[in-house]
């Protein structure tokens, strides 16, 4: 799961010189994750995961990084 | 014959919008972005830069010529020269800078980019005006990055993200989009929008007002907006406080709501490609007077509406739209995407978020960048646009207007109460 968001992140909303070095850790939103950004993010994630993400979940602690989204995603799974 | 770079769709729509200014007797669809710098750079190093520029993306001293039924850039490979003004040391320098850059932003232009330095008692101001069909906001700020990187050859051209969006689906995807968007813009065009101009006659001047908040505000700002229009509706928070100041102060056009289009960026944030053209597509902050009277009501509104919007693809359904509209002559196509049902205009603003900027500690080529402001020339109506940026996190609303269509003095009521709206707490 986090592979399939970590492709989508960096070849579609934020540019990384080296993505591979990205951390699952690292905050996304100091990387350059915008309020469209997360709202395409999540579009991705409901389409290619089969979730339903509901806005009122839409906190930094489940965005801000490849681990917190992992979390987020199973939790509605 | 001059090789042709063609437009992208999204350059030709807002080309059709340059036209239209054009039309109206106004410079053309040129934008601004001033970067107020703590001393003067170096300027000669600041030209071999402006001609490696038209070396490596021959766009940026082009013409536009029709080619066919559509238009392209035809390269020139003419020298982009940075023009220097002097702030008259006697004179209050903010008011001094500001009656510079409108002089340069009023006069008649051709070029699709030009840089100035106008220089101050100490340090000075970079202006960046550039063509709206050569590039939008983020690739200006891409621009300046080449103009002071340490790594000029990190930024290439690539192809159109809009163009490489609309390969990525086949035809009926295309044309279930294009069903969709066309739904969506009959919808939005049966509310009539409020318009911040009564009259619409006459020969127009662009002005400015800047309102900056400081680090505590923008902070205070920013926490509200998430509080209103949670992590995914900051510009949503932006439109619908301009929103209720225009409803509050009143409306000098007044009709049945509010229309403010907005932009999404297909570029990825913090790169340094693609360099040059227009990578957006469209999006609708609609409400009636109704909704905006009720500060909590709209922007549970305007935030159900974007999240619908975005679920529904219509984000991106404005393209095959864009797509199409290529093969259509600008005045038609113009019609096409702004008129409403009653004729009336769709846009009650103009609307830009450029994001946050910031050059760091290293500065525009070593030399700290202290303040920003924006313009851009608009159609009449609306004559008024809402250029929204953060420098090292201090938020700055830059409105740019025509003169006389828009009542001063209104305006004046409508930045008062902008600025409240956005401090009030959730």
């Amino acid at each position: 799961m986090k592979e399939k968001l970590k492709t989508f992140i960096f070849s579609e909303l934020i540019y990384h010189e080296d993505p591979a070095s990205f951390g699952d850790d690292d905050d996304l939103l100091e990387a350059g994750l915008d309020s469209m950004g997360i709202m395409r993010l999540i579009m991705f994630a409901e389409k290619e995961f089969g979730v339903t993400l509901p806005d009122t979940e839409i906190e930094p602690e489940n965005v801000n990084s490849l681990n917190a989204l992992e979390r987020w995603i199973k939790q509605a799974g | 014959m001059k090789r042709a770079l063609p437009f992208n769709p999204a350059d030709y729509f807002t080309y059709v919008l340059d036209q239209e200014i054009r039309d109206a007797g106004m410079p053309g669809g040129y934008c601004g972005l001033a970067l107020q710098l703590a001393a003067e750079p170096d300027l000669s190093a600041l030209q071999q830069r402006l001609d490696l520029l038209v070396e490596r993306f021959p766009k940026a001293s082009a013409i536009i010529e029709k080619r066919g039924k559509r238009y392209a850039w035809i390269a020139t490979g003419r020298r982009i020269l940075l023009e220097r003004h002097r702030c008259d040391p006697t004179l209050d320098q903010p008011q001094e800078t500001q009656r510079i850059l409108l002089d340069i932003f009023n006069r008649p232009e051709s070029d699709p980019l030009t840089l100035h330095w106008i220089a101050g008692r100490s340090g000075g101001t970079l202006l960046f005006n550039w063509l709206h069909p050569l590039l939008d906001a983020r690739g200006a700020k891409i621009v300046l990055d080449f103009l002071a990187s340490e790594r000029p050859e990190r930024f290439q051209e690539s192809p159109s993200l809009v163009e490489a969006k609309l390969a990525q689906w086949g035809l009926w995807k295309k044309l279930k989009l294009l069903i969709k968007a066309k739904r969506h813009n009959t919808q939005a065009n049966s509310v009539d929008s409020c318009l911040p101009t009564a009259n619409t006659q006459g020969q127009q001047t662009l002005k400015l007002k800047v309102r900056r908040f400081d680090i505590e505000q923008s902070r205070r700002i920013a926490e509200t907006a998430r509080q209103n229009t949670g992590l995914t509706g900051r510009t949503l928070y932006y439109l619908g406080c301009f929103m209720r100041a225009m409803e509050r102060v009143g409306p000098p056009h007044a009709r049945a709501g509010y229309c403010i289009p907005y932009a999404f960026n297909l570029r990825r944030q913090n790169a340094p490609t693609p360099v040059l053209g227009n990578h957006v597509g469209c999006l609708f902050a609609r409400a009636t007077r109704e909704q905006v009277k009720d500060r909590k009501g709209l922007f549970d509104h305007l935030l159900a509406e974007h999240s619908k919007v975005v679920r529904e693809e219509l984000d991106v359904g404005y393209l095959p739209l864009m797509w199409l509209g290529q093969w259509l002559e600008p005045a038609k196509y113009a019609k096409l995407l702004r008129k409403q049902h009653s004729g009336n205009e769709l846009s009650s603003l103009w609307f830009s978020d450029i994001g946050d900027l910031s050059w760091g500690k290293a500065g525009f080529l070593g030399v700290p960048v202290t303040d920003l402001s924006m313009m851009c020339w608009m159609t009449l109506p609306p004559g008024l646009a809402l250029l929204v940026g953060q420098l090292d996190g201090r938020l700055t609303l830059s409105y740019s207007y025509l003169s006389p269509a828009v009542d001063e003095s209104w305006l004046d009521q409508v930045l008062n109460r902008m600025d409240k709206e956005l401090l009030e707490s959730a």
